[in-house]
């Protein structure tokens, strides 16, 4: 009945049981995601205020929602982010999950990678529905720069992932975790603040992929420096 | 290595900031016994059962299991464990399968649909394998917990506190578990300051205080009232 | 490392040597330099702005080495220095942000522009800050020491992204009001004398108070240990 200690190990190289456990988390988080909504929710409805009040603040002159519309729609996703952030780190602390899942990791980075790919997939899923919204009621047409937005939300929304997934971890043992988040996650991503504004924002105006390289270029960097960044100190960040 | 020698501990220091819960222990386990611990509140059982789990890195000492140092090679000695704790590591928003069918892909246990099935019936939770862990009452969350432990055939069992808090029904599914895993060269260690209880399943004792072993030995011979002497021999 | 008397004594004359330039410098500004013909007095402010620039930016370079150096050897020493960089860190920053408003107010006309290296010293005050309200908010010192070290690295890759970045937005918008460059260029001898010594002055205050802090922060761990070890005895 007993396993011989090398089977599991001989059996499959690190890669591959690597990825059997980034599947194994993500199907886990996806799936209590599935049951009760919570994470999505909340940050659709957040993101939903958020612009509501923002276009009481703004005013109703088009010339200046037209100015500001791109600012609007990373503000809402970026704290919804933040909110999101905070209530999947809350369930790994319920009943200690978070040990029983470092007792059965091989490799510490599988987690962050899982919980990356899990918090990318409800930001889209977040910013198509306020997308949406947004092309309805301020009355702006996103069809003519589709493909290029998706790209710069995707670049955006994994850079912010990546940064947000690891100060998650840190914010975990803090006091106050929900001052926590934003102070540390903010500052360090104002260059993916910057950039992702003013590429959304050329792209509304008009401009194509190739006027916003050097937006597009450092967003690149960002992500790829935080990725490798993230992997570097991730397992100092979980060990106790 | 020798490899009769499942558990070696030498010189284990623990310190948390200037609190030290850990000073030079040194214990030893063969392969197949079962280690009782048992010591007051405070003694460091906990902190010493965290780091033979390899959550904690201990701040002086070697730690090996079964021939692998546990700091070095973690990930080596990791799927060996079968821990547990007071918290049930489960998520409430599962199913019991669906947490077993989690721990198992962890775990990359073969047919794992036929291991579930077999745990659940070991801690008497077949009846209730597709409700919600949320739905589940305190003893059968426990029972769950004790499943998980065993799902992956670990060689080290790792229990801190085990009875605390169990109801009758979970404490007898338990004990006939470690009965059993015990006949099959299952290696126990297992901490409680409940003197009685677990006696009978232990091949060693020893009694920590204050964050040293003060007493170690072989039980054979100590009924529940030569653990007491002892007890209140070596701890105030 | 140094004795205690050897370490004293270099103390004693890094403090000597702090006071001696500081007061050098003091008089350099506000008695040997001519007044800048077209700023008049306010322009005196300017080195100590300048100097301070440089210290808040050698402080973040301290703590960026230091927290490096701690997550690989963890020692103690070492969280403590990058955590007295940060300190000062962040009060140099704040006179930074505070002795540019106040010159640039009779210059500019305004208290506050989003230029580059404004929005640069901003941004990095609060990753400063972020440093040390992180350190307020966790409990468990090799924790705090890690979480700590781990902000300070990533802050310290990312700060280069920042500088990027905040340089392209501002391209975008065009200077509303036509600044000139504080006298920078094409500095005459009397005022690159000056700022020099100022530089020399800053650095020699930097660790000065680098050290001192330090070593605060290493005797409260000391004394913590020995109130430990105190209590220990005390319990038999």
């Amino acid at each position: 009945m007993h396993k011989d200690l090398n089977s599991f190990t001989a059996l499959m190289s690190s890669s591959k049981i690597f990825i059997q456990q980034v599947l194994a988390l993500l199907a886990k988080d996806l799936k209590t995601e599935w049951r009760t909504r919570e994470i999505f929710t909340s940050m659709f409805v957040f993101a939903v205020l958020v612009v509501v009040v923002f276009n009481f603040a703004i005013g109703a002159d088009p010339q200046v929602i037209r100015k500001v519309v791109s600012g609007v729609v990373w503000v809402a996703l970026v704290f919804a982010m933040i909110l999101g952030l905070q209530r999947a780190i809350q369930c790994e602390s319920e009943e200690d999950c978070l040990h029983g899942v470092l007792l059965a990791l091989h490799d510490r980075s599988a987690l962050f990678v899982a919980k990356v790919i899990a918090n990318v997939l409800y930001m889209l899923l977040v910013a198509v529905c306020v997308l949406f919204l947004f092309s309805i009621w301020f009355g702006i047409d996103l069809t003519s720069c589709f493909f290029a937005l998706w790209i710069v939300l995707v670049l955006g929304i994994l850079g912010f992932s990546f940064v947000g997934t690891l100060f998650s971890l840190i914010v975990l043992h803090t006091r106050t975790r929900e001052i926590m988040l934003p102070l540390l996650f903010l500052p360090i991503s104002v260059p993916l603040i910057i950039a992702s504004v003013y590429a959304t924002a050329s792209l509304i105006e008009g401009k194509s992929l190739t006027d916003i390289t050097d937006y597009l270029t450092l967003m690149g960097v960002f992500d790829v420096v935080f990725l490798v960044l993230g992997l570097l100190v991730f397992d100092f960040v979980v060990e106790e | 290595m020798n490899r009769a020698r499942m558990v070696h501990l030498e010189g284990v220091t623990k310190r948390f900031g200037a609190m030290t819960a850990l000073r030079g222990v040194d214990l030893e386990l063969e392969r197949g016994r079962c280690l009782g611990i048992f010591g007051p509140n405070g003694a460091g059982k906990t902190t010493l059962l965290r780091i033979l789990a390899t959550l904690l890195r201990p701040s002086a000492g070697t730690v090996c299991i079964a021939g692998h140092d546990a700091v070095r090679e973690a990930e080596k000695v990791r799927p060996l464990l079968g821990v547990l704790s007071h918290r049930t590591f489960l998520y409430s928003h599962l199913t019991a399968c669906e947490n077993l069918q989690f721990y198992g892909r962890m775990f990359g246990i073969q047919k794992l649909a036929e291991r579930i099935t077999e745990v659940l019936q070991a801690v008497d939770l077949e009846a209730h394998a597709h409700q919600l862990v949320r739905t589940y009452s305190r003893g059968m969350q426990q029972r769950l917990a004790i499943a998980r432990t065993i799902l992956h055939y670990p060689v080290l069992l790792l229990l801190d506190e085990p009875y605390a808090g169990l109801d009758q029904h979970a404490v007898g599914c338990l004990q006939k578990l470690l009965l059993q895993l015990r006949s099959e060269s299952c290696t126990i260690i297992m901490s409680t300051h409940d003197l009685h209880r677990g006696l009978d399943l232990c091949d060693e004792i020893a009694i920590q205080s204050r964050g040293k072993i003060v007493y170690s030995g072989s039980s054979l011979g100590i009924d529940a009232q030569g653990l007491e002497q002892l007890y209140s021999a070596y701890v105030e | 490392m140094l004795s205690r008397s050897a370490f004293t004594l270099w103390r004693m004359i890094h403090a000597v040597a702090m006071y001696v330039v500081v007061g050098l410098a003091l008089w350099m500004i506000f008695v040997y330099v001519p007044s800048e013909k077209g700023q008049g007095l306010v322009q005196r402010i300017f080195y100590f702005h300048v100097s301070s620039t440089f210290t808040m930016s050698l402080a973040g370079l301290v703590a960026f080495v230091a927290s490096i150096i701690y997550l690989w050897k963890k020692a103690p020493r070492w969280d403590n220095i990058a955590m007295s960089a940060v300190e000062i860190g962040t009060l140099f920053c704040a006179l930074v942000l505070i002795t540019g408003s106040i010159w640039a107010r009779p210059i500019w006309g305004v208290w506050w522009t989003w230029d580059p290296p404004l929005t640069l010293t901003l941004v990095l005050w609060l990753i400063y800050v972020a440093y040390l309200m992180l350190r307020a908010n966790v409990q468990d010192d090799t924790k705090r020491a890690r979480f700590a070290a781990v902000l300070a690295i990533v802050g310290g890759v990312d700060i280069f992204l920042i500088y990027l970045s905040i340089r392209m937005w501002r391209t975008l918008h065009p200077k509303p009001i036509v600044i000139q460059e504080g006298g920078t260029t094409g500095l005459p001898p009397s005022m690159f004398w000056t700022l020099m010594v100022c530089f020399v002055a800053f650095l020699l205050l930097f660790f000065y108070l680098l050290r001192e802090r330090v070593f605060l922060a290493q005797s409260r761990h000391d004394l913590e240990i020995i109130r430990q070890e105190i209590d220990d005895t005390l319990k038999g």
